[in-house]
This record gives structure tokens, sequence and C-alpha cells, in this order.
């Protein structure tokens, strides 16, 4: 390019230079004395919030503690920056926290611009649910929104580090609901205490083990059963709704049984609540392991139907881990077994099934779909003691065919001798003798 | 009745030359003529992989819907057909063995020298063409660790400088092992290298008839002057001898056969991630181990291509081993090329034993 044309050049890069500054200069960052002033104050409770809120999705989006707060970010001077007269509105407690958010988040139009998706009846629901009721009989001891999400440094809800993220959910729960001396004075419908050992408990179950140790984030916590916002513990006749949200078959079947009358805790009786253990088939039965027993007794309808449910189940369980068993033992050898295998999984899905008839607690569907597994665990062993009896010509037909060669093998040893001695074929010579091949 | 034929095609085609030969053709016999049997064995095991891999190719179907259902089929419903499929899968890799055996004797006892430079050459070839024959043989039963494999095999060909995308694509018939590449794989394997092999194998044959077994120079040099070597006649003695070796490789496929099945594994799945341990067969796996344990770079040039060329150019030195031996050409003991043939069998042994350690220890069944 020749030097002129990077001459005329020069103007129109300095003018796109300056105007560039002039932009920056011109559109300054909007002033906040309140973080300013805050980030410099050495009391950490007061000094926190501005710190916090640096991590804040509202900061993110554009809002400032003035939203919120209330005053005026624009001046320096502390007496005007928080004066009423300004709109300062000081810390919100108890109700007003409800009403401060529900401000933007009760209201459709304004949450669109930010969320579109996002629910806007949080007020609503809280005020439904057993905080939002002790809150307005004067109880401030009760969560709030702040109380879970956090006020300053409020994360995402998928936030890995936000505490109303699955895995946080119990803890954030427990820091009040672990708490005795927090929970002093609340008590059940019983009248009996709160008890403050649900997370504990919870921390044992299969559900925990399932979010924590196996990373599902679909493995239910607190908020899964007790709602979130319209938290509410689930009382008689729910349970088996609330667990059935994911347990659906379990729950059809357990709504059509005679237990559904008799249970008062739903599948708690047998499963518990927030210490659910993995369910095994030792639970059903009447043997000291068993739960059945707790309440039949021996003679009775149920006590029968126990036994009988059990029986069939592990007659079921012991026909498939023998023919496994088979299976493996002819895959071993050699023998293709993939359609056998494939059979395999489909008895031990007739398993999964008979245990989900169990919560019927009639033995006629279970004995059904025992029935039909066992079908296909004696077609799979049918076709694994044929597949032995292959083998077992296999390997006879090749000690025959071993038998046979030897013989020729011989016969031809002996034949080579006999020509070699008619021809005169002499050893090589002595001294040829005992040098390996790699010395040649 | 034979001796009525024998005498019906002699009348039509004169069979005085070929009786002629036959019953003066003789084979010297010294302390190193059993070496000269591999060459036999190699050339019965080739016959059982013709003959089973026709039957294979009855129900075999070569397609990526098809191909490892087929083999399926085969394994358990053809009657015999796991014997047939077991036999052509462990006959392939005692006909590697045997053939790696035949080229290391043959080798070391100087066999290439003057004048079966071009018998050697043709041998060697025919050890390249059982190798193609094995890796283009390894994909067809479309399973996951052959397809992995191929994957991997195909990718360094295509490290090659100048032609190596080429190459590439021309191997997997585009850019990723596909069902095109199975198609490909599969008419290399039933036709194309079948042919050239009857051409290589034909010729080889004919030079070892024509020229007769090599006598090793060792065995040479001791003989005073006027002393004859002792012979053998070929027809019985030799070829009897042959078909009692050849019984025997069919006993230890039979029994190979029956008591180690070769395994079919999972269905390749292209989507699916690559298995742990995932190895070529035992014949290729020192050189994988060599190319895996390179550098990234040497001198600047990328480690798997320096790999590539290494092995590329051993393949050609082994090729002209007849032309750049000049101390046995000279009558001399060749002892530097002995010593070659050493380090290359301990290098290879080592590698491979190697390989399969790492490949254990990746999580991959030897």
């Amino acid at each position: 390019m020749p030097a002129a044309r990077h001459a005329r050049l020069l103007p129109l890069a300095a003018a796109l230079v300056l105007g560039l500054s002039y932009g920056a200069i011109a559109a300054p960052a909007a002033k906040n004395s309140c973080a300013t002033c805050h980030a410099r104050l050495t009391r950490s409770a007061s000094a926190l919030p501005s710190l916090q809120f640096r991590e804040d999705v509202h900061r993110d989006l554009g809002f400032t503690c003035a939203d919120c707060h209330g005053g005026d970010p624009t001046s320096d001077d502390q007496s005007q920056a928080m004066s009423p007269a300004r709109g300062y509105r000081g810390v919100p407690t108890g109700a007003e926290v409800i009403a401060r958010c529900a401000k933007c988040h009760s209201d459709a139009a304004f949450m669109h611009r930010f969320a579109p998706r996002q629910r806007v009846d949080q007020a609503s629901e809280y005020a439904s649910s057993v905080h939002g009721k002790r809150l307005a009989t004067g109880d401030t001891q009760v969560a709030t929104c702040a109380s879970c999400h956090g006020a300053h440094g409020i994360r995402l809800v998928h936030d890995a580090k936000s505490p109303v993220f699955p895995t946080n959910v119990a803890a954030t729960c427990g820091s009040c609901h672990s708490n005795p001396e927090h929970m002093k004075g609340y008590t059940l419908d019983s009248g009996a205490p709160l008890p403050t050992n649900q997370q504990a408990e919870y921390e044992t179950s299969v559900h925990h083990e399932a979010m924590v140790t196996r990373n599902d984030l679909s493995a239910p916590t607190c908020n899964d059963c007790h709602g979130n916002h319209g938290a509410a513990p689930p009382g008689v006749g729910t349970v088996a709704a609330v667990c059935g949200t994911c347990h659906a078959v379990f729950a059809v079947r357990f709504d059509a049984s005679v237990h559904k009358q008799v249970f008062d805790r739903g599948c708690a009786e047998c499963h518990g609540n927030h210490a659910v253990k993995a369910a095994s088939d030792r639970m059903l039965g009447t043997d000291q392991a068993a739960l059945c027993g707790t309440c039949h007794s021996e003679g009775d309808n149920g006590f029968k139907a126990a036994i009988q449910m059990r029986a069939a189940i592990d007659k079921l369980k012991q026909g498939l881990d023998q023919a496994a068993l088979l299976i493996a033992r002819v895959k071993n050898a050699g023998i293709e077994t993939s359609d056998q295998e494939l059979q395999l999984g489909e008895a031990a899905n007739r398993l999964t099934q008979a245990r989900t008839e169990v919560h019927t607690f009639n033995p006629a569907p279970v004995d059904g779909v025992v029935k039909d597994g066992l079908g296909i665990v004696s077609r799979v062993e049918a076709t694994g003691h044929s597949a032995e009896a292959e083998l077992r010509f296999r390997r006879q037909g090749l000690a025959a065919s071993l038998v046979a060669i030897l013989l020729v093998v011989v016969a031809l040893g002996l034949k080579i001798r006999q020509i070699d001695r008619r021809a005169g074929v002499s050893a090589p010579p002595a001294a040829d003798k005992g040098g390996p091949a790699a010395r040649a | 009745m034979l001796q009525r034929v024998v005498d019906w095609l002699d009348e039509r085609l004169d069979l005085d030359d070929v009786r002629h030969f036959v019953g003066e053709k003789s084979v010297p016999v010294h302390v190193h003529k059993l070496w000269y049997y591999l060459g036999g064995v190699t050339l019965f095991l080739l016959g059982v992989q013709l003959a089973t891999g026709i039957l294979l190719l009855l129900y075999y179907r070569p397609s990526a819907e098809q191909a490892y259902e087929s083999v399926q089929f085969i394994v358990t419903t053809v009657q015999f057909g796991w014997l047939v499929r077991n036999i052509h899968a462990w006959s392939a890799n005692l006909l590697i063995a045997t053939a790696f055996a035949h080229l290391f004797s043959v080798f070391l006892l100087k066999a290439y020298r003057k004048p079966r430079e071009l018998t050697w050459v043709t041998g060697v070839v025919l050890l390249f063409l059982m190798l193609a024959f094995g890796f283009s043989g390894y994909l067809l039963p479309w399973n996951e660790l052959s397809f992995f494999a191929t994957k991997v095999g195909t990718s360094i060909a295509g490290a090659l400088p100048l032609v190596g995308g080429f190459m590439l694509r021309l191997l997997r018939g585009g850019d990723d092992v596909t069902g095109a590449t199975l198609s490909r794989f599969y008419g290399m394997h039933v036709a194309i290298l079948p042919a050239v092999t009857t051409l290589f194998v034909g010729i080889h044959l004919l030079l070892v008839q024509r020229q007769g077994m090599s006598v090793p120079p060792s065995i040479e040099r001791k003989l005073k002057p006027g002393d004859e070597l002792p012979q053998m006649k070929f027809f019985p003695n030799y070829v009897l001898r042959d078909v009692v070796l050849w019984y025997v490789a069919l006993a230890l496929l039979a029994a190979l056969a029956a008591f180690y099945p070769w395994e079919l594994g999972q269905k390749a799945d292209p989507f699916a991630p690559v298995p742990a341990g995932i190895r070529p067969e035992w014949y290729f796996l020192a050189m994988f181990q060599v190319l895996k344990l390179l550098p990234s770079h040497i001198f600047g040039i990328e480690g798997e291509l320096v790999g590539v060329i290494g092995f590329s150019l051993a393949g050609l030195v082994l090729l002209l081993v007849p032309f750049l031996d000049r101390q046995t050409a000279r009558g001399e003991p060749g002892r530097i090329f002995t010593v070659l043939a050493a380090i290359a069998l301990v290098f290879m042994v080592a590698f491979t034993v190697y390989g399969y350690i790492a490949a254990l220890q990746a999580g991959a069944a030897p």
C-alpha cells in the first residue's frame, strides 16, 4: 500500500479512537455510594452485604442496593443517601422481605424482561405454606425468601453454589429444622415437639445416597416432598400421592389395595419417611427381618398372603440365578448366548414387575407375573442344557478326531521308517550335530 | 483304477518329465533340515484358510447392518459353523506365526543368498500379504474391538507423508470407518488378496521346486572336498513327513477350536466411546506399542510419522536383504545380518509382551 494512502487513512483512525474514548467517558457506570461506603466499613456485618452482592444474580442484571433498600446512591453524604425522605427503607424483616421480593417476582410483566419462564406465584404459594401462615400470625422466626435464597449473594437455582441447589437443600432446611434451639416451641398436630432429626435421617436414606453418591440430581430432597415456597408436610392420605409422583406404578397398586384404607402414613408405614432405605425382598414375609409380621399374625389372610408372595418371588429369583449361572458357563465355553442373555433380562424385568405387584398386597397378580418369568427362565434353561449337550458333542467329536489323527500319524511314521530303511536315508554327518540355527 | 487314470493322462499329456522330476527330486539331510518343514505347514494352513474362508462366504453378509449378525448366525445356528469359524480364526493366527518362523529360519540359515534372492523376495511379499489378510479379516465380524482397532490402524496409514490422506480415504472409503470400509475390506479379503497371493505362492513354489532346498553355509563349509550331503527323496520320504506335520497342525486347530473358541464380542457401535485398552491383533501389537510410546515430536517431526517411516524402511530392508547382505553373498559368515535378525526378534517379542501387559492394565482382556 502506498504511503500516501496511509496518510489519508490517519485522520479517520484518529477520529475513530477519539470517538470510542468519548463514548467511554460519556457513559460512566451509575454511581453507587452504598457499595463504596459499605466496602470501606471495618465492621464485617456492615461490609459483608456489599462484598456478597458482587456475586449476586441481581447485580449481574443491573439491580443495585437502592432497588431493595431505597435511598439515594448518588449522594456521598450518608444522611442524604440513607434519608427516609429519599426513599430509604432500611433492612427489611419478616413480612417486609416477602413484600420486597414479591414487588418484582410477582409482577409477570416485569419478570418477563429478565426471566420469561420463571413462575410469579412464589409469594402467594408462600402465604399458603406453614411458614407463611405462621408469619401472618406474627412469628418472625419462620423462614422467608432470604432464609433459603440468601439476601445479598443470591445465585440462580441451578448454580451449584446456591443454597437451594438440590444437593444443598437438605442443609439449607436443616439450618433451622435441625437446630433444637430454633425449633423450640414448635409442635406436631399431636402436640408432640417437632423433631429436629429430619436432616440426619435423610442423610441415611437411599434418596440422599442417590443424590450425593450417584450424583443423581433428580433424586428427592426436602422440597420434592414438602414443596418449596408452599412448604407443608404431606398429611395423612397424601403420602402415597407424594411418593407416587416418582414411584407412579407403586402408588397406583397401593391405591387399589386394602392397605390404602388401613395405613395412616401410606408408604411411610413400611418404608419410613426421611430415612427411606433401599427396598429389599427381606421386607416381605413373616420372618423376623420382614415387616408384614408387625401387624399380621399367623393364620390371618395377610400373613398367608405375605408367605405366598415371598415364596413366589424367591422362586423366580432362584430360577433366574441358576439360569444365569448355566448361561455364563456355556458362554465361557464359547457358545453364543446373546439371545439367552436378552431373555434373562426379560425374566429379570418380570421379577421387578412382581415386586411392584407386591404393593397390591394380593398374591394373585404376583403369581401371574412370576409364572411368566418362570416360563422364560425354563426356556432359557432348556437352551442352556442343549448348549451343554452340544459342548459334550464337540469334545467327544474332538477326541474321536484326535484319535483318528493320531492313528494316521503313527501309520505314517511307520511307513516313513519303512521307506527310509528301503531307500537308505542316513542321519546327517556327526560333525554337523549340535549347531543351532542361529549359528548358521 | 488309479493306474488306468494315470495311463489315460500319460497318453494325452506325456507325463514322463513330471515323473522324472518327482522321481529324481531329493532334499539334503542335515542337522537343520527340520526348518524346511515350516514352509510346508504354512502352505497347509493357507489351504485351510482358503477352504474355511469359502465355507464362511456362504453365510457371511458384508454390511455394517448384517455382518455381526451373520457371524453370530454362523456360530450359533449353522451346522458346524462354530467349527469352521473357529478354525478360520485360529488358523489365521497360526499361519502368521508359522510364516514369521519360516522367515526367521530362512533368514538365519542364509537361504536367501544367490541364487534364491527372488524366492526370498516373493516370500517376504507373501508375509506382507498374510498381514494384510489378517488386518482386513479382523474387521469383518464388525465387533467393537475390531472396529476401533481398524480405526487406529487406518489412522496410522493416514500419518504417511504426502500420500497419508489419500491412503486413509482409500482404505476407509471415506473419512471414517463405516460400512463402506467394511465393503472395501471384504473385497480386499476375499478377492484382491487371494488373487495376488495365488500368484505369489505359485511363483514361490515354482522357485522352490526349481532351485531345490538350500544347504546352510555353515553345513557347506564343514563338508570336505568331494564329500556330499546325504539326500532324502522328496517323494515320498519328505512329503510324508510334511503330511505328518500337517496332521499335527490339524489336530492342534481342532483342539483350539473346541477348547478356546474365538470370541465374537459386542457389535460395533460407531457412537460408543472407545473401549479401554484397545489393541490390534498380536502380530501388529509390537508396532502399535512402539507408535504409542514415541514422543509427540522427534527432531521437530511428528513422532507417529517417524515411527511409520521407520517401519516402512524396516520392511524395505527386509525385502532387499539378499541384495544388502554382501558378506553372505561373498561366501563369508554374514554376522551383521544374523545379529540384526536376533535384535529384530527380541524387539518384536519384547514389545508384543509389553503391548499385552499395557492392554491388560488398561482394562482389556488379552
